[in-house]
């Protein structure tokens, strides 16, 4: 696993979702990406139960499970600024079982699902972020798999990056900051989706012109 | 035409008898051997049987050796071919009737210059590289300067413990690069190179010189499944094939015969200039990325970075 950036690609004027989506893929092909099949990033959003919270009444912490196809074996669990924890794919089983401590919010599951690039030593996934029935945005997860210190390649990666996304090129992931040279993992990958998702869900209550 | 080349050395009236003698033998041995394969005849008893059987089989190896015999004795009246000819003989070759067709002769007289001329140029190239020689290789060139089949390549021949401090040193010398010295199959040394958190480099050595070597990234398993060093597969990354492809190309320019160690320590020095791999943009173009790769050559000299295509 190499150094990963997640980004949100603004839809175009005037398109959908999915026409901004096959605007991107197009330049990447033009670029000499070759299609690697798909993946599905997703996302639930569990509530810590009331039974559980002390009598101070703070609301309750987010804990959010995630998947990720490039990873089929395991599961992501985070909190928002808190660790995150890889377990075996049937943690699932176990949260079901934590049904009186942490309670699944239903309507607030999210995913990404789209095609996989790979360009050179680049894998590249375009992808549809959707809620419920409705697409809500696009994600775009670059890596650079030969590298495994954020910060080093992170000037490659952007002009990677700008060669097909132009002035939609993001800034530096807030995860690169506090990781000096410390070795990337999946889980500062699972992070910034964790953070692109929650970015999405408050635009979706002010609608975006251009979104159907 | 051919009785005249060979009659003066060869006897040809021994020569035919040898030819049938030769016959004689071949016969003989086949009956050797049938006889063995047909094993023990029907016979009353099993005594019998047994003494039948030993005796046509002593029978058959007396006339084996008996042949043979012979045909040793002729062998020695044939005589030998004559050896006037300077190219012994391959001068036959020149008698070809059909010299246009199969100029053997005239290339082989070709190739014996240039063997000459290249056996005496070598001699004049190990004079001049002698000259120079370091002090501990010198006593082994006043003694087999001579004696041809035992000048061997001084940097074949140093002892493992010399091999060792010499890595140790260079070890020493870069921190942000270590070196794990292992010998998994006798006396050369294999090295792992591991270069901050970017690459790991693979290095098969034969005695103090470099024979191969292969860079894969830092997150690359470098391990065969029985826990050795893999010297075969390359990277699974591109920019790795690349950087292998350069290294093999740097074995290839620091060469300094004489001083093996010396040849080492550059090759390390100008590696290690890929600590910034990721990092350094292209010095010729100023970009990061070249068809998808970052600047993988490094100046031999001046170990700046450049894209392949863009180093002069
Ligand atoms: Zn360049």
């Amino acid at each position: 696993m190499g150094v990963t950036c997640v980004s949100q690609m603004p839809v175009a004027e005037g398109k959908s979702v999915q026409q901004t989506v096959e605007i991107l893929t197009r330049k990447l092909e033009l670029l000499g990406a070759e299609k690697q099949g798909t993946f599905c990033v997703d996302c639930e959003t569990y509530h810590t139960a009331a039974s559980t919270m002390g009598n101070q009444g703070q609301a309750g912490k987010l804990m959010y499970v995630m998947h990720n196809s490039e990873y089929p074996l395991s599961c992501f669990a985070l909190f928002e600024n808190g660790p995150c924890l890889i377990a075996d794919a049937n943690f699932d089983i176990l949260m079901v079982k934590l049904k009186g401590f942490f309670q699944n919010a239903k309507a607030n599951k999210i995913e990404s699902r789209g095609t996989r690039y790979q360009y050179c030593d680049f894998l590249v996934k375009v992808g549809t972020v959707t809620m419920g029935p409705s697409a809500r945005g696009i994600s775009v997860e670059v890596e650079y798999c030969p590298c495994v210190v954020a910060n080093d390649c992170w000037n490659l990666l952007m002009e990677f990056m700008q060669s097909f996304m132009g002035n939609h090129t993001p800034g530096i992931p807030s995860v690169f900051g506090n990781k000096h040279d410390s070795i990337y993992s999946p889980a500062d990958s699972m992070v910034q989706y964790m953070e692109l998702f929650n970015k999405i869900r408050k635009q979706q209550q002010v609608p975006v012109a251009g979104m159907r | 035409m051919a009785d005249g080349v060979l009659s003066p050395g060869v006897n040809l009236e021994a020569f035919s008898q040898a030819i049938a003698a030769i016959q004689a033998l071949r016969s003989s041995v086949t009956r050797a051997f049938d006889c063995l394969k047909d094993g023990m005849r029907h016979r009353e008893t099993l005594e019998g049987r047994e003494k039948g059987f030993v005796s046509a089989f002593q029978d058959s190896l007396h006339s084996v050796s008996r042949d043979l015999g012979e045909l040793e004795r002729l062998s020695n009246l044939v005589g030998k071919p004559s050896e006037n000819h300077p190219l012994h003989n391959s001068g036959l070759l020149s008698l070809d009737p059909v010299q246009d067709k199969t100029p053997l002769y005239s290339q082989l007289l070709q190739a014996y210059k240039w063997s000459n001329k290249l056996q005496y140029h070598a001699g004049l190239a190990s004079g001049l590289l002698n000259q120079q020689s370091l002090k501990r290789s010198a006593n082994q060139m006043g003694v087999s300067a001579k004696r041809r089949p035992k000048a061997q390549p001084t940097t074949l021949v140093l002892p493992p413990q010399y091999v060792d401090d010499v890595i140790n040193r260079i070890d020493r010398m870069f921190p942000e690069m270590s070196i794990q010295l292992s010998r998994p199959n006798g006396t050369s040394a294999m090295l792992l190179v591991t270069l901050g958190k970017v690459l790991k480099v693979i290095v098969v050595m034969r005695s103090l010189f470099i024979d191969r070597t292969i860079v894969k990234g830092y997150n690359e398993n470098v391990y065969t499944e029985d826990g050795k060093l893999d010297i075969w597969s390359k990277s699974n990354y591109q920019v790795f094939q690349k950087v292998t492809d350069h290294a093999t190309t740097a074995l290839l320019h620091y060469q300094l015969p004489q001083m093996p160690d010396v040849v080492v320590r550059s090759f390390m020095t100008w590696l290690r200039s890929y600590i910034k791999l990721f990092q350094a943009p292209c010095q010729r173009c100023g970009k990061f990325l070249q068809d998808g790769l970052p600047p993988t050559w490094r100046d031999f000299r001046t170990l700046e970075a450049f894209h392949d295509t863009c180093r002069q």
